[in-house]
């Protein structure tokens, strides 16, 4: 699967490191599925940013696919 | 002696096969076999394996910290399972309900649970009586899946009153077992259904090939059933292909029957295999090697896909009990191959680190999980519109809405391999004639006579 970008313009900044937060490549893995997005990460320690309207949308959908009993 | 006391791996209860008494019983291990042994004073000992091989019995648990009915109908008096109703002792809420709503039936078969070969029966249960029992299935464990069986539903003209009647109750999820003779019969009938709120159809299905339907069934059966899902699939019903697994039969014709079903997915939604267990009159206990056990379902899974579906992707249950079960879901991607989804041994991989899970909670999530898995999946898939650009979890959002497919089993028990732990821990109850709910192996016990416990 590809990589798609949720790089944006943020006002967030990593507050241990004080850095402009860059886009990152990176894989989301939840139970046995993994997924690769780029998402917004601080440069130095790659503390990621993951907004609300993407942890309690689409995250949240895929988790409840995902669940299992 | 000292070999035989180091091999006793736990202590339940079960019954004589022949007096019924309650027995204590062990499971023990031989070898690479686990068996079930318990001796009566009076008609001598009984072993029944009950696991053989890989994964390992041991290893193999998913503890439940017990839940009671949210009210018992039923007192403790002569001891499990002779009070079931259920009785205050019991340990898991109702997941699915069924409701027998005639004994008649237009097959034959030589395998059936509720032994109903003929076509004139006693009279149906009327509307009135089947909503008592709807009724009672709310009072004793609330809103729940509700499976319709026989005999044949379909039998009945009024079996859309019956599913309507349902809906008006209550319950959102109503699935129909049957043999599919009326559904591929009739083109107009799985959409009469699906109208009256129909989400599910438990599709009796032994396998792919003449021989199989004949040896079972009686007569070759193969259009019928793809007329049956052809039927099902063009009302959007969702269907589980539920094929009896008997040694010497059809255990070769299980990746067939798993590659039919995604075939025709999504209407078909998953296929729930029954390992044949023994009701009626045995003067000499069934032979072991008539018996496949859980794990041996596994291992022909794996062997008969060339390692294309993996045992170790396989779960014990969060609802009923670890022996009576396995399942593990899968997505089919674009290509038609099984990618597992599941979770798979972290549930079951370790026994000192298993911290028990609330018997309660695992009913839950075993009704929404079954629910949605079970039920036609299109209603739900809507495409986003062709401008929208699709990440990988857009990607997968939208095939897992409609191409999500469950691989389960479900052992259940007889008289030799009874298992009163497994009795107390079911979530599958039968509403009996009176209202009560019994789990679904002590309502189906015969004695090795032939004496039914409950029916």
């Amino acid at each position: 699967m590809t990589t798609f970008s949720f790089a944006q313009d943020t006002p967030w900044k990593c507050a241990a490191c004080d850095q402009p937060l860059i886009p990152r490549k990176m894989s989301i893995t939840y139970l046995k599925s993994e997924f690769h997005v780029e998402l917004m990460a601080c440069p130095q320690c790659n503390m990621t940013l993951v907004e609300e309207d993407l942890a309690v949308g689409k995250m949240f959908e895929v988790e409840q696919l995902l669940e299992d009993k | 002696m000292n070999q035989q006391v180091q091999s006793v791996l736990s202590t339940t209860k079960s019954l004589c096969p022949v007096c019924f008494a309650q027995l204590p019983a062990t499971r023990h291990r031989e070898g690479d076999a686990i068996y079930l042994v318990k001796s009566c004073p009076e008609h001598g000992t009984f072993r029944t394996v009950i696991w053989r091989d890989a994964p390992v019995f041991e290893n193999w648990q998913r503890p439940k910290i017990p839940s009671t009915p949210q009210k018992a109908f039923t007192q403790r008096d002569k001891g499990c399972p002779l009070d079931c109703g259920l009785c205050s002792n019991h340990k898991q809420h109702t997941c699915t309900a069924l409701l027998e709503i005639t004994k008649r039936c237009n097959l034959h078969c030589p395998v059936c649970f509720a032994d109903t070969s003929q076509t004139d029966g006693p009279l149906d249960p009327d509307l009135e009586t089947i909503e008592f029992w709807y009724d009672r299935v709310l009072e004793a464990s609330g809103p729940c899946n509700i499976q319709i069986s026989g005999g044949e539903p379909t039998v009945r003209k009024d079996l859309p009153d019956i599913i309507a009647l349902g809906k008006r109750k209550g319950f959102p999820f109503l699935q129909l077992n049957t043999n599919g003779l009326q559904l591929a019969a009739d083109p107009s009938y799985a959409m009469e259904l699906k109208q009256a709120g129909l989400s599910s159809v438990f599709l009796q299905f032994d396998g792919t090939n003449e021989e199989v339907h004949r040896v079972l069934r009686g007569r070759n059966l193969c259009d019928i059933k793809e007329k049956a899902v052809h039927h099902c699939a063009q009302a959007e019903l969702g269907i589980v292909l539920v094929p009896t697994l008997v040694p010497g039969v059809n255990i070769h014709e299980i990746n067939a029957i798993v590659d039919f079903g995604v075939r025709n997915a999504p209407a078909v939604r998953g296929v729930h295999f029954q390992p044949v267990s023994y009701f009626g009159r045995y003067p000499t206990p069934p032979a072991d090697r008539d018996r496949l056990t859980l794990p041996e379902v596994l291992a022909q899974l794996e062997r008969q896909s060339n390692g294309r579906i993996q045992a170790s992707w396989f779960a014990p249950p969060a609802c009923e009990h670890a022996l009576c079960s396995f399942h593990a879901s899968f997505l089919i991607d674009e290509e038609n191959r099984l990618r597992p989804l599941s979770s798979g041994q972290s549930a079951c991989c370790s026994t000192s680190e298993q911290s028990p899970i609330s018997a309660r909670e695992g009913r839950q999530k075993s009704i929404s999980f079954t629910a949605r898995q079970w039920s036609h999946p299109l209603p739900m898939a809507k495409p986003p519109g062709a401008a929208t650009p699709l990440d990988d979890l857009d990607r997968f959002l939208l095939r897992a809405k409609t191409h999500t497919f469950s691989i389960s089993a479900m052992a259940f028990q007889d008289i030799w391999n009874l298992d009163l732990e497994r009795v107390q821990g079911c979530c599958i109850h039968i509403v009996s004639p009176e209202g009560n709910l019994v789990p679904f192996c002590a309502y189906n016990i015969t004695s090795s006579q032939g004496i039914a416990l409950y029916r």
